[in-house]
Formats: C-alpha cells, sequence, structure tokens
C-alpha cells in the first residue's frame, strides 16, 4: 500500500489543532507558532501534490484513497485529486497559510480558540476537494459550518452575532436539501461515488426528480456561491468577519460551492442543467444579474469591505456563468469546436475560481490592513494616501486592477475564458454579462483608487497613518506575485484545469 | 427436565437478575450503613451491577429464545438492553456529585430521607434500568403494561426525590397524574385488544388478527389509540408530551438526564416492538395502516418540540422541548417500518442517548457549580471552563445533526429510511425541523462562546462528571466517525422483525 499522501495532508492540520489543545491558553506564542506551523506544512504538502498531479496527468484522480466507511450503506471514504482540485487544495492551504501568518500579528483575545478553530475549517475546506463519496462530502462541508459562523461571531465586528446565525442558518438550509438529493442519487444508483454516479446519471429518464435533486443541489451550491438570489447572506457575513475570516471565507468558502457545481451538479445532472440553461435559462439570468447588480451594488457602497464583499457577488457571477456555457454545449460535445467552447467556459470559471480566491483574498486582507490603523472603512474619510502610504499605494493597485481584470494580471484571463465560452451558446448573457467588467473597473477606479488614494491628504487625521509593516508585506507578496505571474504566464494552471476539465466533459455523454 | 428449563431460563434473565441483586444490595448497604462518608461507594456498586448485567447481556448475544412465555431474548432485546445499560451506568456517573452535595450540605434541600437517601436512589436507577430491560424483551401485552408501569413509578418516585423542594414535589405529583391516566388508558386499550383477539401474546394478536372477519377491523385504530397513548406518554410524543418541559425543569438535574433517556428508550423499544410483531407489515393492508397515525405524531412532535424550544430560556426547558423533537425524529424510522428503518431508529436512539446524557452532564456541572439553569448564565463559559464547553457544543451540535457526530450519522439513516420508502415529504420536514433545531441549540452555543463572561470564576467538574462527559463525548464522535460496527450489531437486532 502507498503512503496515504492525501489523508495525510487533509488531516494535518486536524493534528495541529490537537496539538494546540494541549497547549495552555496563556502561551499564545508557542499556538501561533504550531498553529501557522502546520498550516505551512499542509502548504508544501499541497504544493507537492499539486506539482506531481500536473507531471503525472491531471486529467484523471490520482494518489485515490478507497476504504469502506459505512459498509452497511455503501459509504466509501474515498479521497483522489486530479487537475482540477489540485490548484484549490494548493489555494486553501496558502490563503489558510497567510491568514494565519498575518492573524499572529493581529488577532490578540482568545488566540487559542482562533487557531483551534481556523485549523478545523481547513481540514473541512481541504476535505471538500477531495471527497469522491457524496456522503463523504457532505460531512467535510459541514465540518466547516460551524467554525466559520464562531469565527465571526466571535471576532467579527459589530452587528457579529445577528450575521453570524443568519448566515449559518442560510448556508445549513442549503446543506439540507443537497443531503436530500444525495439520499435520492443512493437510491437511484446505488451508489455514493460521484464518479458512478456520474456514470449512472441519477434519474435519467425522469424529468422532474431529475430536476427536484438537480435543483436541490443548485441551490446548496448557488447559496454557498452566493449567486443571485441567494446572495444576501453574503454582503453582511464578509463585512462582520474578521479580517482573516473574510480572506477565508471569500477565498476559498465560495468555491467550495462552486467546486459543487463544476465537480457535482454537471456531471450528474446534465440534462437538467441544460435544460435551465437553455430551454428556461434561468440559471445564466441569475448568473448575469449576479454579475451587473453585483457590480452595482458594489460601485455604490462606501465601505470599504462592503464594497470587496459586493464585488465578490460579481465575480462569482462569471463562475456560473461559465459553467453555464458548458452546461449549453452539453448535447453536441462529439463536435470538437463545442467542446472547446464549452471546456473554453469551464476553464474560465476554474481559473476565476482560483484567480478570484488569490485577488479577493487579498482585497480583504488590504482592507484589513487600513481598517488596523485608520479604524474605519468609510472611503469618505480618506483620500490622498498615494503619498501618505506609497508603499500601500503600490500594492493595492496591483491587487484592485488584477480585480478589474486589467490584461497582464491574473483577473484577466478568467473573465476571458468565460466570456469565449459564453459568447458561442448563449451571445446575450455574454454581452451583458461584459456590462460587469465596465461597473467593476469604474467601481476599482473611482472609489478605491480616487477616494483612498488620490485627492488631498487630510493631514490633522492621516498625517501619522503608518506605512505597511514587514509582516503585511509578507502576507501580502505571494499573492501578488501569483496575480502578476498568472497574468503573464497562465499555462500552468489553465493547463492543470483544462486536462480535468476536457476529460470531465467527454465522460459527459 | 423441569429444573433444566428453569436454570436456562434463569440464565437468559441473568442481566435482570443481577440489577435486581445490585438494587437490593444497595438497600441493604444503605441500611447498614449510617454514616455518609462509608456511601460514596453506593454509585460504585451501582456501577458494578450495571457492569455485570452488560457482561451478562453481551455473552448471552446469539441467543434467539422465549423465556417464561412473556418474554424474548432476541438480538433485538439484548440491543435496547446495551442501550439501557450504558446509558444509566452515565446517569448514575453524572449523579453522584449532584447526590452527594444535596445530602451532605444543609443549606440545600435534601435528599429522600432527612439522613441521607443516597441508597434509594441509586437502586430506584437499577429497578429503572431493570424495567428498561425487561420492556425490551416482553412480548406479551400484561408484561408490557406491568414493565411500563414499574418504569413509570421509578420515574415517579426519583422525580420528586428533592423532599423538600417545591418545584420537586410538583413535578412528581404532574408526572404522576399524567402517567397514571395515560396508564389506565393504555390498559383499556391493551384490554380491547384482548377482546378482539382473546390473546395478550404479540404473536398471538397478530395471528388471531390474520384471520378476524373485516367488520372486527375497524375496531383496532380506537385500541392502538389507547395503546399508543401509553407509549406516546413515555417517548413525550406530541400531544402526550405536556408532563415533560415541567418535570423536566423541577426534578433533579440527574433524574432530568434519567428520564430523557430512559423512558424514551424503553418507549422506543416497545412501540417497535408491538407495531412490528402485532401489526407486521402483511397486517398493514388487510387490519389498519398505523403508519399514517405515527406519520402525524412525528411531524407534530417534532414541529411543535422545535417551535416551542425556541422560546426557552431555562436549558432544562429548552433540551425537554429538544428531547421531544428527538422523538419526533426517531419515529420517522418507525413509519417507515423497514429494516432500514428499524436500524435508523436504533442507531439514532443510541445517538440521541450520548448526545442528550452528554448534554446534562455538562448542564449538571454547571448547575453543581453555579445553581443555576438559566442560558443566559452560560454566558462566557468557554473561558470559565473550556473542556466543558467543548464538551457541551459538540453534544449540541450532535443533536442538531451536524457531521461528524453520532446524531449525523443518525440522521443520515433516518431520512434515509424515509426516502427508500417515498416518504420524501417526511424527510424534508425533518431537515426543516434540524435547521429550526439549530438555532436553538446556537443561542447556547452563542452564549457559550460569543457573549462576554459574567465573572472570571472559573468552574470546576468533579471527577464522575467528568468521566461521564468524557464518555458521551468519545462516543458521540466515535458513533459519528466509525459507526460501521455498531451498525452491524443494530442490523441485527433490526433482522429480528423481519425474518
Amino acid at each position: 500500500m502507498n503512503f496515504p499522501i492525501l489523508s495525510a495532508t487533509l488531516f494535518a492540520p486536524l493534528v495541529g489543532a490537537l496539538l494546540i489543545i494541549v497547549i495552555p491558553q496563556e502561551d499564545v506564542k508557542t499556538i501561533r507558532r504550531i498553529g501557522t506551523a502546520f498550516a505551512f506544512l499542509t502548504l508544501i504538502l499541497t504544493t507537492i501534490l499539486w506539482a506531481s498531479v500536473a507531471q503525472a496527468g491531471a486529467d484523471e484522480m490520482q494518489y485515490s484513497e478507497r476504504y469502506p466507511w459505512i459498509p452497511a450503506f455503501n459509504i466509501w471514504y474515498s479521497l483522489g485529486i486530479d487537475g482540477l482540485s489540485a490548484p484549490m487544495f494548493f489555494l486553501t492551504a496558502l490563503l489558510t497559510t497567510l491568514s494565519l501568518f498575518y492573524s499572529a500579528h493581529t488577532i490578540e483575545t482568545r488566540v487559542k480558540e482562533y487557531y483551534l478553530l481556523f485549523l478545523l475549517l481547513e481540514t473541512g475546506m481541504l476535505g471538500v476537494f477531495l471527497a469522491l463519496d457524496l456522503v463523504l462530502f457532505y460531512v467535510f462541508w459541514g465540518i466547516g459550518l460551524v467554525p466559520t459562523f464562531l469565527l465571526i461571531g466571535v471576532w467579527g465586528g459589530e452587528r457579529r452575532e445577528y450575521t453570524a446565525i443568519k448566515s449559518f442558518l442560510y448556508i445549513l438550509v442549503g446543506s439540507v436539501a443537497m443531503l436530500l438529493a444525495i439520499l435520492g442519487v443512493y437510491f437511484q444508483t446505488r451508489t455514493f461515488e460521484i464518479l458512478e454516479a456520474a456514470v449512472a446519471k441519477p434519474f435519467a429518464g425522469n424529468f422532474t426528480w431529475a430536476s427536484a435533486a438537480f435543483w436541490a443541489f443548485f441551490v446548496a451550491f448557488a447559496i454557498k456561491i452566493s449567486c443571485f438570489p441567494f446572495h444576501t447572506w453574503l454582503p453582511d457575513a464578509h463585512t462582520e468577519a474578521p479580517t482573516a475570516g473574510s480572506v477565508i471565507m471569500a477565498g476559498i468558502s465560495l468555491k467550495l460551492g462552486a467546486y459543487g457545481l463544476i465537480r457535482i451538479a454537471l456531471p450528474l445532472f446534465p440534462e437538467p442543467f441544460h435544460y435551465f440553461v437553455v430551454d428556461v435559462p434561468i440559471i445564466p439570468v441569475m448568473a448575469i444579474i449576479s454579475i451587473v447588480y453585483g457590480a452595482l451594488v458594489c460601485m455604490a457602497q462606501w465601505d470599504l469591505k462592503r464594497l470587496v464583499a459586493y464585488s465578490s457577488i460579481a465575480h462569482m457571477g462569471y463562475v456560473t456563468l461559465g459553467v453555464c456555457a458548458a452546461a449549453a454545449g452539453i448535447k453536441e460535445l462529439g463536435t470538437p469546436e463545442v467542446l472547446n467552447a464549452a471546456a473554453s467556459g469551464l476553464n474560465g470559471a476554474a481559473m476565476q475560481m482560483f484567480t478570484h480566491g488569490i485577488i479577493t483574498g487579498g482585497m480583504f486582507f488590504l482592507v484589513g490592513i487600513i481598517y488596523e490603523r485608520a479604524h474605519t472603512r468609510d472611503l469618505k474619510a480618506f483620500g490622498g494616501l498615494a503619498t501618505q502610504t506609497p508603499y500601500y499605494y503600490g500594492i493595492t493597485v496591483v491587487t484592485g486592477f488584477a480585480l478589474l481584470g486589467l490584461p497582464g494580471l491574473a483577473g484577466f484571463w478568467s473573465e476571458f475564458f468565460v466570456f469565449r465560452g459564453t459568447v458561442g451558446f448563449i451571445p446575450v448573457a455574454a454581452f451583458i454579462g461584459v456590462l460587469g467588467v465596465v461597473f467593476t473597473a469604474a467601481c476599482v477606479l473611482w472609489k478605491i483608487v480616487q477616494h483612498l488614494f488620490l485627492g488631498t491628504l487630510d493631514q490633522e487625521r492621516w498625517g501619522n497613518l503608518p506605512d505597511m509593516e514587514w509582516w503585511e508585506r509578507v502576507t501580502m507578496w505571494p499573492l501578488v506575485l501569483i496575480m502578476v505571474f498568472l497574468g503573464f504566464y497562465p499555462t500552468p494552471l489553465l493547463d492543470s484545469f483544462n486536462s480535468a476539465i476536457t476529460a470531465l466533459l467527454q465522460a459527459l455523454p | 427436565m423441569v429444573i433444566g428449563h428453569w436454570s436456562f431460563s434463569l440464565w437468559l434473565l441473568s442481566p435482570e437478575l443481577a440489577l435486581l441483586l445490585a438494587g437490593l444490595l444497595i438497600l441493604g448497604l444503605d441500611a447498614i450503613h449510617p454514616h455518609q462518608e462509608k456511601k460514596r461507594w453506593l454509585p460504585y456498586v451501582a456501577l458494578a451491577g450495571l457492569t455485570g448485567s452488560l457482561i451478562a447481556t453481551i455473552t448471552l448475544w446469539g441467543c434467539n429464545t422465549r423465556v417464561l412465555s412473556v418474554l424474548f431474548c432476541d438480538p433485538f432485546a439484548l440491543v435496547v438492553k446495551m442501550i439501557a445499560l450504558v446509558a444509566m451506568g452515565i446517569v448514575v456517573l453524572a449523579s453522584d456529585a449532584y447526590i452527594r452535595t444535596r445530602s451532605q450540605h444543609q443549606d440545600l434541600p435534601p435528599v429522600g430521607r432527612t439522613e441521607g437517601g443516597q441508597g434509594e436512589f441509586y437502586a430506584l436507577l437499577l429497578f429503572s434500568a431493570l424495567a428498561i430491560c425487561l420492556l425490551g424483551g416482553a412480548t406479551n401485552m400484561i408484561m408490557i403494561f406491568l414493565a411500563l408501569d414499574f418504569l413509570s413509578i421509578t420515574s415517579y418516585i426519583l422525580t420528586g426525590y428533592l423532599r423538600d423542594d417545591r418545584r420537586s414535589t410538583e413535578a412528581a405529583i404532574k408526572i404522576f397524574l399524567y402517567g397514571a391516566t395515560l396508564s389506565a388508558m393504555m390498559l383499556y386499550g391493551m384490554s380491547w385488544f384482548y377482546g378482539l383477539t382473546g390473546s395478550t401474546d404479540l404473536n398471538g394478536i397478530a395471528a388471531a388478527l390474520r384471520e378476524t372477519e373485516n367488520t372486527m377491523r375497524p375496531i383496532i385504530l380506537p385500541a392502538l389509540i389507547f395503546v399508543m397513548a401509553g407509549f406516546a406518554f413515555k417517548i413525550g410524543a406530541v400531544p402526550f408530551h405536556q408532563w415533560a418541559p415541567d418535570v423536566y425543569e423541577g426534578a433533579p438535574t440527574p433524574v432530568t438526564a434519567f428520564l430523557s433517556v430512559g423512558p424514551m428508550i424503553g418507549g422506543f423499544a416497545v412501540i417497535l416492538r408491538v407495531l412490528l410483531t402485532a401489526l407486521p407489515m402483511d397486517l398493514v393492508n388487510l387490519a389498519m395502516d398505523w403508519r399514517t397515525l405515527l406519520m402525524a405524531i412525528a411531524t407534530l412532535t417534532m414541529t411543535v418540540g422545535n417551535l416551542v424550544a425556541l422560546w426557552q430560556q431555562n436549558i432544562k426547558r429548552l433540551l425537554a422541548y429538544s428531547s421531544i423533537a428527538q422523538a419526533g425524529y426517531m419515529l420517522i424510522g418507525v413509519v417507515a417500518a423497514s429494516p432500514r428503518g428499524v436500524t435508523a431508529t436504533l442507531l439514532y436512539l443510541i445517538a440521541y442517548v450520548l448526545s442528550n446524557l452528554g448534554a446534562f452532564a455538562a448542564v449538571i456541572a454547571f448547575s453543581n457549580h453555579t445553581g443555576s439553569d438559566a442560558i443566559e448564565d452560560y454566558a462566557g463559559l468557554s473561558r470559565r471552563a473550556p473542556t466543558l464547553a467543548l464538551a457541551l457544543i459538540i453534544c449540541l451540535l450532535s443533536l442538531g445533526g451536524i457531521p461528524p457526530t453520532a446524531g449525523f450519522i443518525g440522521k443520515l439513516y433516518l431520512f434515509s429510511a424515509a426516502i427508500e420508502k417515498g416518504l420524501l415529504w417526511l424527510a424534508v420536514v425533518g431537515v426543516i425541523n434540524s435547521v429550526i433545531s439549530l438555532a436553538y441549540y446556537w443561542k447556547i452555543i452563542r452564549a457559550m462562546y460569543i457573549a462576554p463572561p459574567r465573572t472570571e470564576e472559573t468552574l470546576r467538574t468533579s471527577s464522575t462528571l467528568t468521566v461521564a462527559l468524557g464518555v458521551t463525548v468519545a462516543g458521540v464522535l466515535i458513533v459519528g466517525a466509525f459507526p460501521g460496527p455498531l451498525l452491524a450489531l443494530i442490523q441485527a437486532a433490526a433482522r429480528t422483525f423481519f425474518g
């Protein structure tokens, strides 16, 4: 038997959490060190895994582990990693490591519980990207719920209690709908294995039930993605959460839903997905509204953190739109051009998952950095910071430009591929969707660049505002480097996604 | 021959006999030793009795025979006994500190007789365990009635155990009046069954019903409603649930812990046994479909329990309504009336017993120290007693069905049993209720983890309570992560009713 590298990576944060339990809570330094060290260890493991998956062939599941978990119910502890999950796996570990590193300098209260919850949350998120069994997927999906909302509830902003319970129950409703659908899939196909169920196509031939099961999954994922009209929990949650909590929620939690859409909803229910994209285009409409509405509301915000939160709604709309493109092309995947376009849309969606994680994760760090100093996020209060904090200005502008999809930075490619995929199938959606890019650009330039950095500096208030500290620079640099690197050379990421996604699409008919 | 037969029967009764002997021994020791200090060993005698009984139960595994014509020793009975014995063991562990402080401190309401009364307490717990063990195997209406009433009577006495505490006495009167009335109704219903079929044996009733003429069959419904009223009282199902909140609040907290699991185990054991033996599936279409009745009860019980729980400010009352709702979930498995359904009910019963006893152990630990059961007083518990708060949060999340806990696996099974039988709507009701339930479990979590503490004083938990908490939390997590071995055991029990 080979060394179970996936399990080892998956449970490394949990081991760290268990270690932290036995450290006395006064020993804050050791807790921070151990927490960050285990997150970093996980990061190294995920990096190695991604590299080796890319080398060995990203189109099929690697390092698979499969043990009976509940044999009486045909539930398996089944893990695997391919070109689709490997980058997300890496992203999870990266953002968690940076978050814990950053938190080591900013979180002063109840440090032990903070690190404990964060590491538990990391195991939950990593597990979602690895699970190949629907029940296992659900278990990992559920493990992350409570820590996330405790992070908001304990370390969050002023309205943290209300926000924590609201978003917790909101996401839970979606999750239990998914649980019922999972059981429905089992009684149809007698398997919980995602890949087997995708071959068996549950409820094929019974469109009503197939649609019901599809919508149960879709709503669960759409709530997590915060696709319109299921987005209302997100602005509160992302605004009230502590900085690192926002980074993780925007950077990874949202992607769990998007990943579910690509890994589960599309392969298991291609028929209903196609129907609700092409024949009754509810889902593209939801995606378009998310993009345009999200970007417009984003533009209307004066609270910097809320602004970034709304931009997430818009950007996750691109993900949904990209998946829609693939669903639209599902019937004629035999034709190379259609396959190409569908893969392009799905690649765009997957790349958006990754790049949005990097960019918005960075944005939330930057919001946290300014808030730590100024104790306000009101854009009207600022101005002229370009001269006062040039380092912060530079980093923020790069991240902001990546956010608006400037060519040469990471955000450009994902949007490019989404639109390239969409324009062939649902041109109207593509054209309206591009508006979102314009609004986001306006928002970044007008709100962030102009109001934060340009204009005259209020010497009295901000005359002593310090520039970025070393730990803040260390947190931001990896993200900025990835943005620039992927902007010029997206090939490693694209290849990884593309081989997995082409395989996924080819297996569909 | 006769002697051999009797000795064989006695061996089959060894779990019950061990409990009886241990109970009597405790009463004797209690009478002999006038000094309180010597009595600190009594709970350990009780634990030894329970352990002996558990070992006897395990050695009997595999047997499938009739005992004394009114009991059966089959896998189902044995699994019920195992659940009951483990549960009572945890109750004994959770009671020790509470009972000891109450019987030693003059300023607190004394327990039982003025000069002590610890012995009776543990003896009554053992006799309750005995009653539940008998319920697990009872296959005769008379035996069921006797064992249920036996369990009721011990519950009444235990509820009123704080002799000079008015709320405890009030609770005892309440549960007594309620229980006695519903007992009488149940007995009345049983007499109808006897009148209809000429038998009190469950298999005999089923056999007679198969031959009964159509005109007689409509009478089965009222008879069944009467009998079910008695059972519903035990599990706290709507509309016979009103006793629970007041009694839970008034009874001494360890007794509340017992009341939340003991009658539940016994009640579900007889519900499954009676319905699936006397009115099995082949009779359902022929005689009457009790599933419709139970679906209504299950839906109401889940919904009422969860909705009312939302407004509770006292943790014991909150857990009372939560227990009502939990009984509703478990009824889903009964309604499915399939091997998976029975498996689900038993699995969830185990998950519930572990999680609820864990929660109550935490509540006892808290009230031993602070004397309060108000949820708002739990503010900041995560800083005053981190381990206690962690244990309580795990148990509450298990009750709410969040993975990776026993409660999640239990709910997965319950909902799958419903969906397998085409009862998707019932599963939908179940999951909606699970979400509602998390709103009030969150209330406790919020108080413990988010609200600021009112005092910085740390809480200390007695060693026996720590063991009780450790056992339950470990159980909740182990069953949640590795349910395989337990499921194999339960599935064997479920097969008892399905050939």
